[in-house]
Parts: structure tokens; C-alpha cells; sequence
């Protein structure tokens, strides 16, 4: 083998390491952060009447039935139906998901609840503040330095005693890793340890989520049916 | 939400119906249950191990071994094991059901029950009261008029936020018919419509006990499992 093949071979190899590195990298920081920023608005969007359906398929219809229904609009939530029991649904996106979440800002995230009514009134202005900022297009640092001013300043409402929220619809999807996930109900209180309600700790049924920044603890509690009375698969 | 902890969650809990079912049932064959007046108290005592065991199985053992264990004495319940947690277990004797509730003298009825923190500061209390006076020989009547008259000392308050309970136990006996019924979870507000949290609607996993006397609403959420892991569904048939 002559040098100047060998010199050749060497290059190849060295270029060839350099854009597997580049790949490899490329490929960890997708997984690690898939949607960096939103994706054009449409993709959120949903036709009214589907989101309508959507947003009443979070709780059995004896609830929804007379649930005021939101729908997002290109500024933002607005009114489609008028409730009389307090009780509000809404279909939220991706936004709402953990900071830290893979699928924050997945366009196909879609996520049913129905609110009753404390939970509406201090829950509702997060979900609008979070979507003002997100459909204003500020990157993700920015969203979050917003929410936590927001909280800091008192603008933005701790849960009240009493909030309970229903996710039961056999729709929602939560991303490719998780699907439709189950049904379950959820409680928000304002910001405490785990070991409040038990949760988190093995064979507890109540689990948890903290968030952050908002000064929030989320209980999540599964159920056995989806809203439309068929049973959830089994673990 | 965390979503890892939601995905790996799968009930297989009661269809809901039958819950409602076995429970309207249960109240229904409890009307046929006679205990007119209180058995000698002897029948509502326990050992004293078996009855710190019985409390803890309200609850996971992650949760209850960590808990404060009261026990019945002869003049009401006193600290059996020191906690740290927070938590406080306990076996419900059936003066703690409603006053009108067929159950009320019926000596075998065991309700264990591990209480959060804030459900120790608000609802045990009551419990530990209305006990107090059952075993000073107190009538049902004069029982009523002594909670009253401690809500009115505030010497008993109102349901804190966030106070809940666990009843998980395999073991618990909640009536003749009721048997060991179904596992739940259950949270305590100041008494308020079923619909708030919408319960007892077609379809709701929720089920709601209104109790004037203790002026609380008691929000019950059965689960899938008892406490010591096995499924609550193979109990259904």
C-alpha cells in the first residue's frame, strides 16, 4: 500500500468518525429534547365540534353533559359551550406537560379534562397563562421564567381546598412513549411533600407529580374505566 | 402528570356499577340488621397485637409502618406505637358510622383506617371523641349532643385541606352484608353537595357520604388493589 493511500484511508476514517460523532449527537439531543420550539399552530389545532367532543370525553356524561366546554382559538381558550354546573372541560396541549418533558411542545399531545368548579378557578388561569405564552412563541426558558414570575407576583392562584380533576377519555394521547396512558383522576394542592397523601411509595395507589416552577403538587389517583364505561387494560 | 408512574398504573379494579351495586345492596340488607342497643363491650375489644396489625393493613406497609397505632382501651384509644410519618392508624369501632346507620352497635364491625396528617388533626378527633363517651356508657343521643356540644367549644373542627384516609385493608369488615367490601380511599371536606367533586353521577368513579353530625362530606375513591398487593377484582367474583 502506498502512502498516498494510506493517507487517504486515514482522512476517510477520520471524517467518517467526525460525522458519526455529529449524528450520534444530533440524535441524543432529539431525544432528549424532540420539539425544542412550537411547531406552526395549525398542528395544535383541532377542528371545533372534535375538540368539543374531545374536551367532554375527560369525565362520563353525566358530568360533561352540563360542563361549559373551551375550545383554543388562534389567541387563545375561548367559550364554545355554556355550562350550569360549574364544571368546566377543556383539551389542553402540550405546553401544560412538565418543563422537563420530552413531549413539551408535541403538536399531537392532546389532553381532555374536566374540571369541577375550584379546580376551574384556579387551574384555568395557569392553562391560559401557559398558552398566552406559548402561542406568543417565547422560547421554552422564557415560558418558564414567565410562569414563575407570574406565581412570584401573585398573579397566577395556588389551588384551593377541594379541586378535582377528571382524565378519562379513552382519546387523550400523551405522546408515542405513553399513548392514552389510563384513566385517572387528579387533585392539586398547593405545593407539598410526597408523603402528604402517601404518594409515590410502593403499593401506594396515589402518585404524584411536582411541579416546577409552579408552587404545585399534583396527586394522580387511577380508575378502573374510561368515561365511556369500558374497563382499562389491565398492568 | 408524570407519565412514567401513569403509564405503569392499571387498575383492575370493580367495574364501578358493581361497586354501587354491592354497596346499595349492602345498605339495603344492613336495614335487616338488628343491634338495637350497644353489645357488652367486651365484644368490641381485640388483642392488642391483632389489633395493631389490623390497622396497619389499612395501608400499604411502606406507609403504615412508619405510622403512629392507636388502640381500643377501656375508655377510648390510646397511643400503641409511636409514629413518624404522620400518618396515625386505628380500627373504627361501628359508633364512628352514621347515627342512623344500621351498623352503629354492630360489635363485629372493624374499620381500619390509616389517616394523613391533616386528617389526624380534623377527623380523628371526632372519632376519638364519640368513642369516649360510648365507653363512659353514654347513650347514642347523649353521644350526639356531646359532639355537638365539642363542635360548639370548637374543641372539634372542620376538615383540614387535603385530609384523607386509607382503607386498604383485606381484613376490614365494614358490616354483615358489606363484608370487607372494596378497597378505597377516602377524603374529607366540610360538608358540601355530592356534585362538587362529581359523585355518584352515572359513570363517576366517586361516591359521596354526606354526615351532618360531624358536618363533613366524605368523598370515597375505590382502588384496584388491598393493601397487601393482591387485586381487588378477584374479590368482585
Amino acid at each position: 500500500m502506498n502512502r498516498k493511500m494510506v493517507r487517504t484511508l486515514v482522512l476517510g476514517s477520520f471524517a467518517l468518525a467526525l460525522v458519526l460523532g455529529a449524528v450520534w449527537q444530533a440524535q441524543a439531543r432529539e431525544q432528549k429534547d424532540p420539539y425544542p420550539s412550537l411547531a406552526p399552530l395549525e398542528q395544535y389545532m383541532m377542528e371545533r365540534q372534535a375538540e368539543i367532543a374531545l374536551a367532554r370525553s375527560a369525565a362520563p356524561e353525566s358530568i360533561s353533559r352540563d360542563a361549559e366546554v373551551l375550545v383554543l382559538g388562534q389567541h387563545g381558550y375561548e367559550t364554545a359551550v355554556k355550562g350550569k354546573s360549574g364544571f368546566v372541560c377543556v383539551v389542553e396541549r402540550s405546553w401544560m406537560a412538565p418543563f422537563d418533558d420530552p413531549e413539551f411542545l408535541n403538536p399531537d399531545q392532546r389532553l381532555p379534562l374536566c374540571l369541577n368548579p375550584p379546580a376551574a378557578r384556579s387551574h384555568l388561569p395557569l392553562t391560559f397563562k401557559m398558552t398566552e405564552l406559548a402561542l406568543a412563541g417565547l422560547s421554552k426558558t422564557r415560558m418558564f421564567d414567565g410562569v414563575k414570575a407570574a406565581f412570584d407576583k401573585k398573579e397566577l392562584p395556588l389551588p384551593e381546598p377541594g379541586e378535582v380533576c377528571y382524565m378519562m377519555s379513552k382519546q387523550q394521547y400523551f405522546g408515542r412513549k405513553y399513548g392514552n396512558a389510563d384513566p385517572h383522576l387528579m387533585f392539586w394542592v398547593p405545593k407539598t411533600d410526597d408523603m402528604f397523601w402517601g404518594a409515590g411509595f410502593h403499593g401506594s395507589p396515589v402518585y404524584v407529580h411536582q411541579y416546577s416552577p409552579e408552587p404545585i403538587t399534583e396527586f394522580i389517583i387511577s380508575v378502573s374505566k374510561w368515561s365511556d364505561g369500558t374497563a382499562a387494560p389491565a398492568d | 402528570m408524570n407519565r412514567e408512574i401513569v403509564k405503569t398504573i392499571a387498575l383492575r379494579g370493580l367495574a364501578l356499577v358493581v361497586v354501587l351495586c354491592t354497596w346499595q345492596q349492602a345498605q339495603t340488607q344492613d336495614q335487616k340488621e338488628s343491634y338495637p342497643s350497644m353489645a357488652p363491650v367486651a365484644q368490641y375489644m381485640m388483642e392488642r397485637q391483632a389489633e395493631i396489625t389490623l390497622a396497619r393493613s389499612a395501608a400499604p406497609e411502606s406507609i403504615s409502618r412508619d405510622a403512629e397505632v392507636l388502640v381500643l382501651g377501656q375508655h377510648g384509644y390510646e397511643s400503641a406505637v409511636k409514629g413518624k410519618n404522620g400518618f396515625v392508624c386505628l380500627v373504627e369501632r361501628s359508633w364512628a358510622a352514621g347515627i342512623d346507620d344500621p351498623v352503629f352497635w354492630n360489635p363485629k364491625l372493624r374499620g381500619a383506617i390509616c389517616f394523613n396528617a391533616a386528617a389526624v388533626r380534623s377527623y380523628v378527633p371526632i372519632t376519638v371523641k364519640k368513642t369516649e363517651l360510648i365507653l363512659a356508657g353514654r347513650s347514642k343521643a347523649e353521644m350526639v349532643e356531646g359532639i355537638n356540644a365539642a363542635f360548639a367549644k370548637k374543641e372539634l373542627l372542620m376538615p383540614e385541606p387535603g385530609a384523607m384516609c386509607y382503607m386498604l385493608s383485606r381484613q376490614q369488615y365494614l358490616g354483615d352484608s358489606a363484608g370487607h367490601w372494596h378497597p378505597h380511599l377516602m377524603f374529607f371536606v366540610p360538608q358540601t353537595d355530592a356534585a362538587t367533586w362529581g359523585a355518584d353521577l352515572p359513570g363517576s368513579p366517586i361516591l359521596a357520604s354526606v354526615d351532618t353530625l360531624d358536618r363533613l362530606t366524605i368523598f370515597m375513591v375505590p382502588v384496584g388493589k388491598w393493601s397487601d398487593g393482591t387485586d381487588a377484582l378477584a374479590d368482585a367474583h
